[in-house]
């Protein structure tokens, strides 16, 4: 019973403390001491944020030495991320402004990170030559929307065919604005929600813990 | 040859890796994507302990002493580790999270709850209003309800379904461009006049290993469609 | 199989390397059109013209390698906009890659200014670096700055600040310019800050994400945007300052129009073969 106490029910008493007295705070005027908590808390939020992502890195790294000690398929390659892992964080530790680090930065990692992200472009006009058709209704609204938006998008559209300027404009200003504020008020309730369940313990997949599903 | 000028062949270089991605996975491929993830694990790793040193470690040396509690949560994050003290590892994750929802939450209400809904109040007077007005209300009834499509709902869904579709159309030929303009933005770097000859040689050479990789048969051949 | 069938299933590595083409040849020889300024543009730019002179504003600079190429250019003629009307500027960046190229921007701008025109670093603008923590940082900043960070990007303690005395919340400040690329991190200026405070906010986001924003610009709490590369271009334009954006919108231009072709062709083969039955 303790266990389950200190392991799941406090964690989930304290996620609703924090979150509810941050909520308080906004609402109504609270004392000193309240407000001093929370500034403290948003603070340390930043901290453990910024120790979660080095985290990731740490869980990254361990990974990548498992697949070298264990010599699994493409094995050779996590060297290079080792290597280029341990430079980095190297030069990094010694000062964050350190040139070199900042060069490694600039015209390693920025042109390959920009490379990588730009494949898309690629992808999505292959897929679009292969199955983006106009099947039915539905299909045709998604097809000619994005048609209209792109050739208002590019300088020449405009040229060639000038009405999809007004067009584009209007249909990005109202249908599309009116279909997304939809959107938006769904998952402003969906956050209410979602806190809701938190602070009341409902949801507890954050802790690890998946609810088993009543009846199953 | 100033150090800008080798950033620019470096990042020409790494480039050009990367994209050989797109002929199928390779070598150069892999390594270029190796290089970037301990490059950018490493820059990761750096800066957020730079953060956290100015803004915990540092003040606690200062005698702000609560932000001890700070620097032990982070430390209680390693519990992931092990499976046995996941649990350790809680106290940190509600923390970030209850202050997380609680700050989202506590906005989210007038920003996009009523600040949407009031500017949704408009007067019948135009055809734009009316787009706006029959558009959020079909739109957020197909988005949030779950009621059978049938009767006069069914109308209601269907509208809903329209503007929500324009609105996926809008976002999709945007996303167009906005690929585009990545691709183009990595090519204006990589022809700079400074460094397109190192560009075009260094695609030959990617050209020439690729190809003596495929027809010795050392580098797989994926037949794409 | 038949010609329509093998027309639909080229391989996609000749669309890639078409694409290549496309997109590469308009920088290699650029054509320079006629280019309309957008709405949302145009509300941004004239809500930046009328932020008071003399007053602070909080910027967040959100463009990550990838999106510098698009929204810097725009970034530098937005400090340069700021810096010559005499508006001062507060920086800070929620991601660890978007600080490094919001310093860049800095000094790309303040490099551009006319000479004379004050930018002094703690006075006149200020650098507050990375802020952890996303929605959850941006909330505990602009509520107690000195609580969040305790040094600016270069190291100097908050108090030494010239440009901070007396400023300790969003409170202090007159706008939001939020260049927020493609984080989707607008939201968070308009929960965080804009609304609770009442400051007016605008800035930039990359192409993709200029539809999820524009119920927050109808709703009159985001006043305008700079969309990707064409909104910086615009800015550019609407300033007289000119600058690598220009080019690269007109560089979309070929890639566009392969994209539309590829997806008019691919219907009309599709129309044909669902008129003869076929599958």
């Amino acid at each position: 019973m303790s266990e389950s106490l200190i392991k799941i029910q406090i964690p989930v008493y304290l996620s609703a403390i924090f979150g509810i007295l941050m909520i308080l705070e906004h609402f109504f005027p609270m004392p000193g001491v309240v407000t001093g908590f929370n500034v403290a808390m948003r603070s340390f939020t930043t901290v453990v944020s910024a120790a979660a992502l080095m985290l990731g890195v740490i869980f990254l790294t361990i990974s990548h030495a498992r697949t070298i000690s264990q010599q699994k398929g493409g094995w050779y390659y996590s060297i290079f991320y080792m290597i280029s892992l341990l430079i980095t964080v190297g030069l990094g530790l010694l000062s964050v402004r350190n040139t070199n680090f900042l060069w490694i930065y600039d015209n390693m990692t920025s042109p390959t990170g920009a490379a990588l992200y730009s494949l898309t472009a690629f992808y999505i006009t292959s897929a679009a030559y292969r199955v983006f058709r106009a099947r039915n209704w539905n299909a045709a609204v998604l097809l000619i929307c994005g048609f209209i938006v792109l050739a208002m998008l590019i300088p020449i559209g405009g040229i060639l065919l000038p009405p999809v300027v007004p067009i584009g404009e209007w249909l990005r200003s109202y249908p599309s604005s009116a279909g997304f504020r939809g959107m938006i008020m769904g998952t402003s309730l969906g956050i209410m929600g979602l806190g809701v369940r938190v602070f009341i313990g409902r949801q507890k997949e954050h802790l690890g813990i998946r609810e088993e599903r009543r009846g199953a | 040859m100033d150090a800008e000028i080798w950033g620019l062949i470096a990042g020409s270089a790494i480039s050009l890796g990367a994209y050989s991605v797109l002929i199928g996975d390779n070598p150069i491929s892999k390594i270029t994507e190796n290089v970037y993830m301990g490059i950018l694990g490493g820059y990761i790793f750096a800066t957020n302990w730079d953060f956290i040193q100015k803004n915990a470690i540092n003040k606690v040396a200062g005698g702000d002493y609560i932000y001890i509690l700070s620097i032990i949560l982070s430390i209680m994050l390693l519990g992931r580790l092990k499976s046995e003290y996941l649990w350790v590892s809680r106290y940190p994750v509600v923390l970030t999270v209850g202050v997380g929802l609680g700050l989202a939450m506590r906005t989210t209400v007038m920003a996009d709850f009523l600040g949407q809904i009031q500017a949704t109040l408009l007067p019948w007077t135009s055809l734009n209003n009316l787009v706006m007005v029959i558009g959020t209300v079909t739109a957020a009834a197909y988005f949030i309800f779950t009621a059978q499509s049938s009767g006069v709902y069914k109308y209601v869904n269907t509208a809903g379904r329209v503007f929500l579709l324009s609105a996926f159309g809008v976002t999709y030929g945007q996303t167009v461009s906005f690929r585009f303009e990545l691709v183009i933005g990595r090519l204006v770097a990589m022809l700079d006049p400074r460094v397109a000859n190192y560009t075009y040689v260094m695609i030959l050479i990617i050209a020439v290993v690729l190809i003596f990789g495929y027809t010795t048969k050392r580098i797989e051949w994926y037949s794409g469609r | 199989m038949s010609i329509l069938n093998k027309i639909l299933n080229l391989d996609q590595r000749i669309i890639y390397a078409a694409l290549f083409i496309a997109l590469a040849y308009p920088i290699l020889s650029p054509v320079i059109l006629p280019m309309d300024i957008q709405g949302y543009s145009q509300q941004a730019f004239d809500f930046s013209d009328s932020i008071p002179e003399g007053t602070i504003v909080i910027f967040e600079g959100g463009l990550g390698a990838a999106t510098y190429p698009q929204g810097g250019p725009g970034m530098v003629v937005q400090i340069y906009h700021m810096l010559t009307k005499g508006v001062k500027i507060v920086f800070f960046s929620i991601g660890t890659e978007q600080n490094f190229w919001t310093v860049r921007a800095i000094e790309t701008a303040i490099a551009k200014l006319p000479p004379g025109t004050p930018a002094e670093n703690g006075v006149d603008w200020v650098h507050l670096g990375y802020v952890a923590g996303g929605e959850a940082g941006v909330g505990s900043l602009v509520n107690d700055i000195r609580a969040t960070v305790t040094s600016d990007y270069y190291g100097t303690p908050i108090d030494d600040i010239p440009l901070l005395e007396g400023v300790n919340d969003a409170s202090s400040f007159s706008a939001v310019l939020w260049w927020g690329g493609s984080e989707g991190s607008m939201p968070y200026g308009i929960r965080q800050i804009s609304v609770p405070f009442g400051i007016p906010i605008t800035g930039m986001s990359t192409t993709n994400e200029v539809p999820n924003f524009s119920p927050y610009i109808s709703a009159g709490q985001l006043q305008g945007i700079f969309g990707g590369v064409r909104g910086s271009a615009e800015y550019e334009y609407l300033m007289r300052l000119p600058g690598p954006a220009l080019g690269q919108a007109m560089a979309t231009n070929f890639g566009g129009l392969l994209w539309m072709a590829l997806v008019i062709l691919g219907n009309v083969i599709y129309f044909i073969q669902r008129s003869r039955g076929e599958e």
